[in-house]
């Protein structure tokens, strides 16, 4: 089998005093695509939130190990240099901060951090045609304001626009396929699928199946009450498709 | 014709007079470590005239700083525009007086006037107080002030990037500052974003 990832122990988080999970246990290796799935208020997006470091939520229990390091004890930037990237249900508009700033910030943040230089400007914009070309973003997407007046649609596909940009070990996409008509879905899966390897890894928290029929998971869980209540291969969603999330 | 300068903020009046057709431009900054006590006084005087004040001010530590502004279309068809725009934290005191004031025989005026903030400490203060007093009937007048704080959903969005959480808030402040910095002198740019990293 391969190296364990993620390790998620009897983890418990609440968020404005009201507890949201209440005991995860999940294990990731490398290489593995895992389907997180439930109702709405099951703690999906609080377990995303929770694994990123959003200020307000808060570890009442528990531990999360990744890549055999003590996630929880990283700031929110250290994890995402530790190689941990998700993207947001939501993601924010930030006026007056252009895209390539913005990465580029990003990018060479992460490489200060592992002692390297900054990366050459011509290098840097090679890199950010070749992503941007990844999920169809036009030239012109390179000079807008992060995320300021773009549809749902261009949103999501910045969000993995920015993944393929920082080639995270371990992607938690969070309801990434919300509000996507199938073209927008069929780009957002091409991206994920090939920034996938043998040594990366993958969560998909979702409600539906839509995204899951072009990235097929290789484990599914049900989250349900900030509980795991199942956890089985990818027949399960066709399961939950078929009966819905009551039975479980 | 039109002129303009970048006016070296000091405790005392700027007074200044735009005749006809003419067009005057001012902009300030005042950096961190300088109280100042601000006034300038503008009348438009002449048909046509315009006026575009900028300012900015970085007051993170102790400082009092005092802005009077007071913008007097005393003739018709002038135009005016104000932005000032500051970061307060520490103890700070800050102090935003501006005044509009439409004469009866303006009309066709257009006068604007934006002043907003952003404080980075919950005991520093700012005192912000726009006024318009319009005699006039065929104006358009607007004005707006803001105190606010920097967006945390923002900070996490780019912390969760990899960007340190300084330098988060370093691009919040330079693109909250960037529609006065735009208008400024490369160098005086250049001071302004070495100043926003000293303060963090």
């Amino acid at each position: 089998m391969a190296e364990i990832l993620l390790d998620i122990r009897n983890l418990h988080a609440r968020v404005e005093g009201k507890e949201i999970l209440k005991g995860i246990d999940l294990t990731v290796r490398r290489g593995e695509i895992h389907a997180v799935m439930g109702p709405n208020g099951a703690g999906k997006s609080t377990l995303g939130a929770v694994l990123t470091g959003k200020p307000g939520y808060e570890v009442t229990e528990g531990s999360v190990t990744f890549a055999g390091e003590d996630l929880l004890a990283m700031a929110p930037e250290e994890r995402s240099w530790a190689g941990l990237f998700l993207s947001f249900q939501y993601p924010v508009e930030i006026p007056g901060v252009g895209i390539t700033n913005f990465m580029k910030t990003a990018v060479n943040a992460r490489r200060k951090a592992q002692g390297l230089e900054p990366m050459k400007a011509p290098e840097f914009l090679k890199l950010m045609k070749e992503k941007m070309a990844l999920v169809q973003m036009r030239p012109e997407f390179s000079k807008r304001e992060v995320n300021v007046g773009f549809s749902g649609g261009e949103k999501k596909r910045n969000e993995i626009f920015q993944m393929a940009m920082l080639s995270p070990v371990l992607s938690i996409l969070d309801e990434t396929d919300s509000g996507l008509d199938v073209d927008a879905l069929k780009i957002v899966a091409e991206g994920v699928n090939s920034l996938h390897t043998p040594e990366t890894a993958a969560m998909i928290i979702t409600h539906y199946q839509k995204l899951l029929d072009y990235v097929r998971p290789d484990i599914v869980h049900i989250l349900k009450a900030g509980r795991i209540v199942r956890t089985a291969g990818r027949e399960l969603v066709e399961e939950i498709e078929r009966e819905g999330f009551d039975k479980f | 014709m039109g002129h303009g300068h970048y006016i070296e903020p000091a405790f005392g009046r700027e007074v200044h007079r735009v005749g006809a057709g003419e067009r005057l431009d001012l902009d300030f900054v005042i950096l961190p470590g300088q109280p100042r006590d601000l006034r300038i006084e503008v009348d438009l005087v002449g048909e046509g005239a315009e006026v575009n004040l900028r300012g900015l001010y970085l007051c993170p530590s102790d400082e009092q700083v005092s802005i009077t502004v007071i913008l007097h279309h005393r003739v018709s068809g002038c135009r005016s525009s104000q932005l000032f725009k500051g970061i307060v934290g520490g103890t700070a005191k800050v102090r935003f007086d501006g005044t509009i004031i439409v004469a009866p025989d303006a009309q066709q005026t257009e006068a604007y006037q934006e002043n907003h903030n952003i404080l980075l400490t919950e005991t520093a203060l700012v005192e912000t107080s726009p006024q318009l007093e319009i005699y006039a009937d065929d104006v358009k007048c607007s004005h707006g002030a803001t105190v606010g704080r920097l967006n945390e959903e923002e900070q996490f969005y780019m912390r969760s990037r990899g960007i340190p959480e300084a330098e988060a808030k370093i691009l919040q402040m330079i693109s909250f500052l960037a529609p006065v910095t735009s208008h400024l002198p490369e160098t005086q740019a250049a001071a302004i974003e070495s100043a926003l990293r000293s303060i963090l």
